[in-house]
C-alpha cells in the first residue's frame, strides 16, 4: 500500500495549444479511494495515464510511496489497471488474463493458480475460469478486468470508468461492489469517471478536474456544501445547482424584480467592483413563497418522478431592463402540490443554503 | 398455438416460451439476407466455371495426345494417367522440383509473414520518428518493377555463386512491401491500443507483448497473407529460371522443360502440372480454416 502524489505534474500533448494537465498537485492518503471527475476533455484520463506511465510527464513529477515513478515504465510502478473497454486478451480465458502479469513476473505456477482462484472467488467468477472473454457478458468482463488487478496486489489500483460500458442496472450493482471491494483490500485506488454519481457515492475524495487544471478536491459531502467555484457548483449534484447573476441592491441581489437576501458581508465582497453578483441555490434548497414574496419565475416543464416533481421554469427579465437574461431554474417541489405548466411559482432560498460567488473570478465568496 | 403451448411449460423451463418468439424474429428478419434459389445456381455455376480448367486438367493428364487433339475434345477420364504421370517423372526431375519448391514457398512465408507481422506492427502501432516516411518508402517499392532488378539481382547472386542453389530464390523475397503494408492495416483497425497498453501495465516487453497479444490477434491476417506468399512463390516462373537450372528446378521450371519435342506432349504437361498443384491445394485446405478468425470478438467492447 503506498500513497500517491502528484507535484505540478504537467502534460503537453504535440501540437496542443495548451497542457492537457496542467500542474497538478494532488495527494492521495494509503488505502484511499480518490475519483477524479470532470466533464470530457478535463484531462482525467490523461492524469491517470501519466500515474500509470502510459502518458509522459512533460513538468513536475509522480511519487508513488517515497519513490519519485516520474521515468518509471508502468511495469516498474507497481500499479494494477482496469481499463473502459476492459482490454482482455481475446485469446486467453479468464485464467489466463487474469495470471498472464504474474506469469510475465516469473511467479511459480501453482501460486498463480492459487491467487487466480482466490480472485475468481472473491469476484464470483469461478465458473468461468476456462471461457474467453467472447463467451462472458459485459458485467462478467467487467470483473475479470478487475480480478486481473487483483491478482497483481499492487500498491495503486488505476480505474479508468470502469463502468461506462455496463447497462443502468448493472452500473449501480456493480458501483457498490467495487467500492466496498476498495474497502475490503484497502489499496489505494484512483478511479475517474464522467459521472458525478458515482464520484459521490464511490470517493473518499473526489477531485473535480475542468480543462486540465485541479478545481477542487474535498469529500463529497463537501463539494457539495461548499463549491469551491461555480463550475464545481454546477458539476456537482443532480440536477445541476442553478446559478444566476444580478445586480446587487441594499440587502440582496435582484432577480426578476423581486430581492434575494444575500448576507451583507459576502454581498459587500462578491459586489466589489462590478456591482453585481452571482449566487447559486439548488433546486432541492429552494422553497415556494406567498405570492409578493419570493423570486417569480415561470414554469416551462413539470417532471413528476414520483418521489419528487422538478420544475423547469424560467426567472424573467428584470422589470428596467437591468438583469440582462432570463435564466432557466430548476426547482424539486412535493408531486402532489407541483405547480401546473405556465404557473408563476414565487421562490425563496431556505436559510444557509445560499451559495455566493465572485462574477469575475466565479470563485466562492464566504 | 404458441401462447397455449408455452403456457403449461413456464414452470418447467424458462427457454421454452422465450425461444419461440425470438425463432419467429429471426426467420423474419433474415428474410433480407437469406440465400434464394437463384444464389445457389448462381454461386453453383461459378464454382463450376472454377473448377473446370483443374477437371479438364486431370481430364486431359489420363489421355495420349492422340486423343486429346481429337474433336470434339474429352471431357470423362481415362486409365492412362498414371502413366503419362510416370512419364512426366521421367522427363523432368518433378519429385525434386516439388520438393524444392515447398522448400523455397516455405521459407519464403515464414519469412515474408514473420518480417511483414513485425514491420506491420511497428508501423501501426509503435511511436518513432519517420514512422510516415518509412512506411510511404516501403510502399513506394511496390512501384518499381521486378524486372527492373533481375540483372542487379542476377549479377549479385552469380558474385555469391548462390546461381541453381535455393537460396538465390528464397532471400531476395523473404519480405514483401505488400506484405508489410498489409499487416499495417490490418493491426491499425483489429489491435486496440487498450490491449497493449494492459499488456504493458503486466509488465510485458515489447518482444513479448508481440507474441502474446499481436501475434494471436494478426493470424487471420497472417493466414490470408501466408496463403497469398505461398500461392505466389510456388507460382514465380521468372525469377525461378534465370537462378536456377532444370537440374535443380522448382515447380514451375521443371514444368516449362516437359513435354518439349517435335509435337508438345499435352498429356505430359498436364500429368506434370496435375502433380505440381496438388501440394497447393493441400496449403488451401489447411489455410482455409485459420482464415474464418472471429478471434476478436469480445475483446474490447466498443
Amino acid at each position: 500500500m503506498a500513497t500517491v502524489t502528484f507535484d505540478s505534474a504537467t502534460r503537453m500533448y504535440p501540437k496542443a495549444d495548451r497542457p492537457a494537465v496542467d500542474n497538478l498537485d494532488l495527494e492521495i492518503g494509503d488505502g484511499e479511494f480518490l475519483v477524479l471527475v470532470g466533464p470530457s476533455g478535463c484531462g482525467k484520463s490523461t492524469s491517470l495515464r501519466m500515474l500509470a506511465g502510459l502518458e509522459e510527464i512533460d513538468a513536475g513529477s509522480i511519487r508513488i510511496g517515497d519513490r519519485d515513478v516520474s521515468d518509471a515504465p508502468p511495469k516498474d510502478r507497481d500499479i494494477a489497471m482496469v481499463f473502459q473497454n476492459y482490454a482482455l486478451y481475446p485469446h486467453m480465458t479468464v485464467e489466463q488474463n487474469m495470471g498472464f502479469a504474474l506469469k510475465i513476473a516469473g511467479v511459480a505456477k501453482d501460486e498463480i493458480g492459487r491467487r487466480v482462484a482466490e480472485a475468481a472467488k472473491i469476484l464470483d467468477l469461478e465458473d468461468y475460469l476456462l471461457r474467453r472473454p467472447k463467451a462472458l457478458s459485459g458485467g462478467q468482463r467487467q470483473r475479470v478486468a478487475m480480478g486481473r488487478a487483483i491478482v497483481r496486489n499492487p500498491q495503486v489500483f488505476l480505474m479508468d470508468e470502469p463502468l461506462s460500458n455496463l447497462d443502468a442496472k448493472l452500473r449501480v450493482q456493480t458501483r457498490t461492489q467495487i467500492a466496498a471491494l476498495q474497502r475490503r483490500l484497502a489499496v489505494t485506488t484512483v478511479y475517474v469517471t464522467h459521472d458525478q454519481v458515482e464520484a459521490m457515492t464511490m470517493g473518499d475524495r473526489v477531485a473535480v478536474l475542468r480543462d486540465g487544471v485541479l478545481q477542487q478536491c474535498d469529500t463529497p459531502g463537501a463539494l457539495y456544501e461548499r463549491p469551491a467555484n461555480t463550475f464545481v457548483a454546477g458539476f456537482i449534484g443532480s440536477p445541476a445547482m442553478n446559478v444566476v447573476t444580478g445586480p446587487a441592491v441594499d440587502g440582496g441581489v435582484r432577480l426578476a424584480g423581486a430581492v434575494l437576501p444575500v448576507p451583507r458581508e459576502k454581498l459587500a465582497r462578491a459586489a466589489a467592483g462590478t456591482g453585481r453578483v452571482t449566487v447559486g441555490f439548488r433546486p432541492e434548497s429552494l422553497e415556494t413563497a406567498p405570492p409578493g414574496e419570493g423570486v417569480p419565475v415561470v414554469v416551462n416543464v413539470v417532471e413528476q418522478l414520483g418521489s419528487d416533481a422538478f420544475l423547469y421554469a424560467t426567472l424573467g427579465a428584470d422589470d428596467d431592463g437591468d438583469v440582462l437574461h432570463t435564466a432557466d431554474v430548476v426547482v424539486r417541489t412535493e408531486p402532489r402540490t407541483a405547480a401546473a405548466v405556465g404557473e408563476t411559482v414565487h421562490l425563496r432560498v431556505r436559510e444557509d443554503c445560499l451559495h455566493v460567488f465572485d462574477p469575475v473570478t466565479q470563485l466562492r465568496v464566504d | 398455438m404458441t401462447t397455449l403451448a408455452s403456457a403449461p411449460q413456464e414452470t418447467v423451463s424458462v427457454a421454452g416460451p422465450v425461444a419461440t418468439p425470438r425463432r419467429r424474429r429471426g426467420r423474419r428478419a433474415g428474410k433480407v439476407t437469406a440465400a434464394g434459389p437463384l444464389t445457389y445456381v448462381l454461386l453453383g455455376l461459378t464454382a463450376l466455371v472454377s473448377v473446370f480448367p483443374l477437371y479438364w486438367t486431370a481430364v486431359a493428364a489420363s489421355k495420349t495426345n492422340a486423343e486429346l487433339a481429337g474433336t470434339p475434345p474429352p471431357f470423362l477420364p481415362d486409365a492412362d494417367l498414371f502413366t503419362n504421370i510416370g512419364r512426366a517423372m521421367e522427363e523432368a526431375p518433378i519429385g525434386l522440383a516439388i520438393v524444392n519448391s515447398v522448400v523455397v514457398s516455405s521459407c519464403i512465408t515464414v519469412g515474408t509473414v514473420l518480417c511483414s507481422t513485425l514491420a506491420g506492427f511497428a508501423f501501426a502501432k509503435l511511436r518513432f520518428r519517420g514512422n510516415g516516411a518509412l512506411l510511404a518508402l516501403v510502399v513506394g517499392t511496390m512501384m518499381v518493377p521486378t524486372q527492373l532488378a533481375i540483372i542487379p539481382l542476377f549479377i549479385l547472386i552469380a558474385e555469391l555463386q548462390w546461381v541453381d542453389h535455393l537460396q538465390a530464390v528464397v532471400l531476395p523475397t523473404l519480405v514483401s512491401a505488400f506484405g508489410v503494408f498489409f499487416m499495417r492495416q490490418f493491426l491499425s483497425q483489429a489491435l486496440p491500443d487498450e490491449l497493449l497498453e494492459a499488456a504493458r501495465v503486466d509488465g510485458a516487453s515489447t518482444l513479448r507483448t508481440f507474441w502474446s497479444v499481436v501475434v494471436p490477434v494478426a493470424r487471420p491476417a497472417m493466414a490470408v497473407l501466408a496463403m497469398l506468399t505461398f500461392l505466389t512463390a510456388w507460382n514465380d516462373f521468372f525469377w525461378p529460371i534465370i537462378a536456377l537450372t532444370t537440374d535443380n528446378p522448382t515447380v514451375q521450371v521443371a514444368l516449362a522443360g516437359l513435354g518439349g519435342g517435335y509435337v508438345p506432349d499435352t498429356a505430359v504437361i498436364m500429368a506434370g502440372t496435375l502433380i505440381g498443384t496438388l501440394p497447393v491445394l493441400v496449403v488451401f485446405v489447411v489455410l482455409g480454416k485459420q482464415i474464418v478468425g472471429g478471434i476478436m470478438q469480445g475483446a474490447v467492447k466498443g
